[in-house]
């Protein structure tokens, strides 16, 4: 890593399991984390001249963020090309006749999955990407009052769906 | 209660360390006052305990390669910037077709290439044989160059 910027290849190696889980959290599937992952890595090649050393889970984790939303409101503008593909993008995923939910982190991501991307997004930031408010209000571009309301409104919203599951009392 | 605001959003910024000393002492005194918003404080503790105690989520196998593939990620970039350069592709095209068009449609000016020797020595025949001064002096500056 010369003079602290690191290059795209420790980038992939050092922290691509961090990556993969905030994409993960965010898109709710294994498929859609793939693709933010490599739209993340590709931004993340572009910007690394402009990388400031500090936080660098921090940034990838705006960056990954922002491609989710970006591709949410894509999505939005053309819904005909995202719900017959993958419903998951926008609403909790149903769970077949024939599968059966193994674990509690099951539900916590399906729960997850269910709240809108805004105020998931801002959960995701807090509690898996572990990010303080205000560097959650800068990627979002939103007043950190603003964030502190989505989160807040997310873990109840969270919380409420985990009690319809029965997960808690 | 009390006149004041109910903490309510600041629960969760409580629990994050997000407040600064004066709101955390107002949510404390709420907290010690009313076993509602004890109960909101454990409700939203425990959403948030559940979504930090989250494993990491690990690739499937396979996945990195795919990611880092340098195949998938040109395509990916070509993808990306298809748009732009079928765009710039297309203005080219049109550019193109305009100067080819505006070369059919707009008639370039005729190039005189009179044949100067030749009306030269037809002159000097006509003004030989009619005996006429100035116009035989004519000739004679068209060979000689003009000297002061």
């Amino acid at each position: 890593m010369a003079g602290g910027v690191p290059t795209w290849e420790e980038v992939a190696r050092d922290h691509g399991r961090f990556l993969y889980n905030v994409a993960y959290r965010l898109a709710g599937n294994d498929s859609d984390a793939q693709d933010l992952v490599q739209e993340a890595l590709l931004r993340v090649r572009k910007g690394l001249e402009r990388y400031q050393p500090g936080s660098l889970e921090g940034w990838l984790a705006r960056i990954v963020t922002n491609v989710f939303l970006d591709e949410v409101r894509r999505r939005r503008r053309r819904p005909a090309d995202a719900l017959p593909e993958d419903p998951d993008w926008v609403l909790p995923p149903a769970p077949a006749a024939d599968q059966v939910f193994t674990g509690l982190s099951d539900d916590v991501q399906a729960a997850l999955a269910s709240l809108p991307e805004e105020f998931r997004s801002a959960v995701v930031l807090c509690d898996v990407a572990d990010l303080p408010y205000e560097e959650i209000a800068e990627s979002l571009g939103v007043p950190v009052g603003t964030v502190r309301s989505r989160i807040h409104r997310g873990r109840r919203l969270l919380r409420n769906a985990l009690v319809s599951t029965g997960e808690t009392a | 209660m009390n006149g004041r605001p109910a903490p309510d959003d600041r629960l969760s910024a409580y629990l994050d360390g997000e407040l600064n000393a004066a709101e955390r002492a107002d949510v404390d005194g709420y907290l010690a006052e009313s076993p509602e918003w004890r109960a909101e404080r454990d409700a939203i503790a425990y959403a948030r305990d559940m979504l930090r105690r989250l494993p990491v989520h690990e690739a499937p196998p396979g996945v990195w390669e795919g990611v880092l593939s340098p195949e998938l990620t040109r395509a990916r970039a070509r993808r990306r910037s298809r748009l732009p350069r079928a765009l710039a592709a297309a203005t080219a095209a049109v550019a193109v077709a305009a100067v080819v068009i505006a070369s059919l449609v707009i008639p370039s000016p005729d190039r005189v290439t009179p044949r100067v020797p030749a009306l030269s020595d037809s002159h000097a025949v006509r003004t030989s044989v009619s005996d006429e001064p100035v116009s035989q002096l004519a000739t004679l500056s068209m060979i000689t160059p003009f000297r002061r």
